[in-house]
């Protein structure tokens, strides 16, 4: 123990004069009694003089016990104590679901070798305890002693969410390089590629065949189509041949079976046409193995049964060819009387000659915008004559349509966008321009297609008809979301549901991190809608419980890292936290005396 | 209700109309009643003998003993007359102290009571204050059961207050008594000592720590610094102090009984009934 301003000790000189100004000055209580005959035989205050006996009230004590405490903190008193460092590198990534030959998860058993570990250690050990998944993450303050670390280690649950290879050796290098930690306990599946001095692994679960699901996407059949059309990517990680057999339900109805044949360490995709409408689809691997998290995967649907269309024109009779379309339910709204809550409401909004004040939440059309806006930002030339000039391919956009019979009579050219890349140009610059931002796909259009839509002008149909269904399609797309990765909040929600069941309030345009579990989000917005939104795991990297790959340094220092360091603790604030504590008694039997005496003498 | 205290219920005045006054010595009265008195009257009561003289009552001569003695004499018998009751009130400042303990209120139900039980059976009574402020009580007796509304309603008004030197002040008081009876209060009479202490005056709660004491009465101050022990001391001091009335009075041939407020009045009051003189 020492003292930063031991000078302030001085102050311990008045003390003394402060308990002789106390005894000089001290007015007691007074209280008329109706005799004090039986008083006298009491022995008298001898404070009464200055020079007299000091009275030993405890108050009295209290409160020079409060001045030295104020004199002792004026010098600051610290304890140094002596720490071992030592930090902990916990693999809590979903591949540590797998069940190991024990019936404990690999998670399970590590977590118990990290245990015993952690009891011989004593309680001057400092433990820093580090996560994987989904990102390499220091988990709160270190741990005084292996014993708080033990207890907070068993809170810690396992995540669905892969962690990166890259990051976690990333993060081993800077902890076995840096001066803080004389030891780093490792405990993953993942072995080390080089052994290192400072390093201790702790690696569980031996290579294991695994059957999994790589994906689950779902796009509809055509534009306007009720039908859905699926497909799942299936791996064998085993070294026999396996037939994989997947059960496809939609909202707890069976829907559909598949199976197929994949070799040793193959990879196979299986498409399931036709599946009947539903909002969440749910997909089941058979036969089961050792990680139940990737024979399951979940895909949403937006709107099936009909497109819902809001189109924003300042001239509503060009959405007439579109109200004739099959499956398209339109609704038409001025530019003046659009707000970003109806984009919530709709699969896919067109703009035309108009762009709305912020990125709408749905998949957007934009003809002929302005040009300059602070959203999409479009630098556009107008144009009198306009040809097609070249053209993407494949691409679904461009699917099927003959350029040379497309003539559109007028429009404008874009210039370069930093985000949309140009599908199809003109003679003077783009004019189909496609982009993703935020999980919404949005394309603009350098000339009208709506007056032309219908059989009159073929080629201009099959492009509109490309770009609606690109559009319309891609929002019934599952392939968006991965677990731990973080998604942007859409407009207008205000809370997630977790696949726990525990609710997250959540701000729009911010990001949404607690993603970690597998399953179907409900995004709920501020009138109570719910959209599912799901998560998988789709890492087959993940999923290979056969070759787990090592962690390879990146060139890490050698040198003996600290075996101790000390620690320098103000026991200021214990001080203060003493004084109040005091003072408030002090304050409370002063009070209590107070009150009796009032109650019985007032 | 009409003034009374709120110890005075039904059930209280019930069982004080079955209690009477009791003295060893027979006392002069103002008027017939049920206390035995020197003078010669005509109650069961056998006193003495004198000779016959022409006019007597025939049927007072003892026929008995002029057969023995071939002499007429007449029987006498005592008289019976009202007792006349003195209760004398400490209305002193000290009274008032600790206020919680409703020292003088309880006083002043002890009187009434007292009061109560002389007036119920006849007797005549007289209250004294001893210092006190407030309105003058009428220094003559009050006969009936009806007046103790009126005994009452002027006790009601008084304060405790003024300095009271209790020995010499009723020794003033008992000096001007012309008539002799039974006192309460604090004589050549038939006297008996009530005195009341407070629970919480006893117990001495309330003075805690460093305190500077003030007496109610002189003003004298003294300073003392009251923890466990010092209360202890001082509880066992009060008790001493009480136990030497009690030896004072003991030793005078005076009735004495301690009354302390935390006490049910009720229960004290039928319990201590002897203690204070009275009889059922």
């Amino acid at each position: 123990m020492g003292l930063l301003y031991p000078s302030a000790l001085w102050f311990f000189a008045i003390v003394p004069a402060l308990l002789l100004a106390y005894l000089v000055r001290e007015r007691p209580q007074r209280v008329t009694v109706s005799s004090v005959l039986a008083f006298r035989a009491l022995r008298a205050l001898k404070g009464e003089r200055p020079w007299g006996r000091p009275q030993l009230d405890w108050l009295f004590l209290i409160e020079v016990v409060i001045l030295s405490l104020a004199v002792l903190a004026m010098a600051q008193p610290y304890v140094v104590r002596k720490r071992k460092p030592l930090a902990v590198v916990l693999d809590n990534s979903a591949a540590m679901q797998a069940r190991t030959a024990s019936g404990a998860t690999r998670f399970d058993a590590v977590r118990a070798r990290l245990a015993a570990t952690l009891s011989g250690e004593d309680a001057g050990a400092e433990v820093t305890v580090y996560l994987t998944a989904p990102r390499p993450h220091q988990m709160g303050e270190p741990f005084e002693g292996g014993a708080e670390a033990r207890s907070a280690i068993g809170q810690i649950t396992v995540t669905d969410a892969p962690d990166d290879s890259d990051a976690v050796a990333k993060l081993l290098t800077e902890l076995a390089s840096g001066r803080r930690f004389g030891e780093v306990i490792f405990a993953s599946s993942h072995p080390l590629a080089v052994a290192h001095g400072r390093i201790r692994t702790m690696t569980v679960g031996n290579p294991a065949p695994n059957f999994a699901i790589g994906s689950f996407r779902l796009r509809r059949e055509g534009f306007g189509a009720a039908a859905l059309r699926g497909w799942l990517t299936l791996a064998n990680f085993s070294p026999q041949p396996q037939t994989l057999k997947v059960a496809i339900a939609g909202d707890g109805k069976p829907l559909a079976n598949a199976e197929a044949r994949v070799e040793p360490r193959g990879v196979v995709s299986v498409e399931l046409p036709q599946l009947a409408p539903a909002s969440v689809y749910h997909a089941e691997l058979q036969p089961t193995d050792e990680f139940p998290l990737d024979n399951v995967a979940y895909a949403a649907a937006g709107a099936i049964k009909s497109v819902e269309v809001l189109f924003v024109s300042p001239t509503p009779a060009d959405a007439d060819g579109l109200a004739t379309l099959a499956g398209v339910k339109l609704r038409v709204q001025s530019p003046e009387n659009f707000s970003p809550a109806d984009a919530a409401k709709a699969d896919l909004i067109i703009f035309e000659y108009a762009v709305p004040k912020e990125l709408p939440a749905s998949n957007a059309l934009l003809v002929m915008p302005p040009g300059g806006d602070p959203v999409f930002n479009f630098s556009v030339r107008p144009a009198d004559a306009i040809q097609i000039a070249g053209w993407q391919r494949p691409d679904p956009l461009t699917d099927e349509v003959n350029f040379r019979l497309l003539e559109p009579r007028h429009g404008e050219f874009f210039d370069l966008h930093p985000w949309m890349k140009s599908i199809v140009n003109g003679n003077g610059g783009g004019l189909l321009l496609s982009g993703m931002r935020e999980g919404h796909q949005y394309v603009a259009t350098g000339f009208n297609p709506f007056p032309y839509l219908g059989r009159q002008n073929l080629p201009m149909s099959v492009l509109t008809l490309n770009v609606l269904g690109h559009l319309a399609g891609l929002g019934a797309d599952s392939a968006g979301y991965h677990t731990g990765e973080p998604w942007l909040v859409p407009a207008g929600v205000e809370k997630v549901i977790l696949p726990s069941g525990e609710a997250v309030v959540v701000a729009p345009g911010t990001l949404f991190t607690a993603d970690t579990q597998q399953g179907i989000y409900q995004l709920v917005g501020a009138s109570g809608d719910r959209r599912p939104r799901v998560t998988n795991l789709f890492d087959l990297a993940e999923s290979d419980l056969e070759i787990s790959v090592p962690i390879s340094l990146r060139a890490a220092s050698e040198e003996p890292g600290p075996t101790s360091f000390t620690v320098s603790s103000s026991l200021t604030l214990y001080l203060i936290a003493a004084m109040l504590a005091l003072a408030a008694l002090e304050g409370m039997v002063a009070y209590r005396r107070r009150r009796r005496a009032l109650e019985v003498y007032p | 209700m009409l003034g009374l205290p709120s110890e005075f219920t039904p059930d209280f005045l019930a069982r004080l109309e079955q209690l009477r006054i009791k003295t060893r010595r027979e006392y002069a009265g103002m008027g017939k009643g049920a206390h035995l008195s020197p003078k010669r009257g005509s109650s069961l009561e056998f006193s003495d003998y004198r000779h016959y003289s022409p006019g007597d009552d025939f049927r007072y001569i003892d026929w008995g003993l002029y057969g023995r003695t071939d002499k007429l004499y007449i029987k006498l018998f005592k008289e019976e007359e009202d007792l006349l009751t003195y209760i004398f009130l400490d209305a002193s400042a000290s009274m008032a102290y600790p206020a919680a303990d409703r020292k003088f209120e309880s006083a002043v139900a002890m009187a009434l009571s007292l009061a109560y039980v002389a007036l119920a059976s006849g007797d005549r009574v007289m209250i004294r204050l001893l210092a006190g402020d407030g309105e003058r009580l009428a220094s003559g007796f009050v006969y009936g059961r009806h007046r103790i509304v009126e005994l009452a309603r002027r006790l009601n008004a008084v304060r405790p207050a003024g300095r009271l030197d209790l020995l010499p002040a009723l020794a003033r008081e008992l000096v001007s008594i012309k008539r002799a009876g039974k006192v309460f209060g604090a004589a050549a009479m038939d006297v008996t000592a009530v005195q009341i202490l407070g629970g919480l005056e006893i117990s001495g709660q309330g003075i805690e720590g460093n305190v500077e004491l003030v007496d109610a009465e002189t003003g004298e101050h003294v300073r003392v610094a009251m923890g466990t022990r010092s209360r202890q001391q001082y509880r066992e001091t009060l008790l001493r102090l009480s136990r030497e009335i009690k030896t004072f009075c003991f030793k005078r041939g005076l009735h004495y009984t301690l009354y302390t407020t935390d006490r049910g009045f009720h229960d004290f009051f039928i319990r201590a009934a002897t203690e204070l003189g009275l009889v059922h």
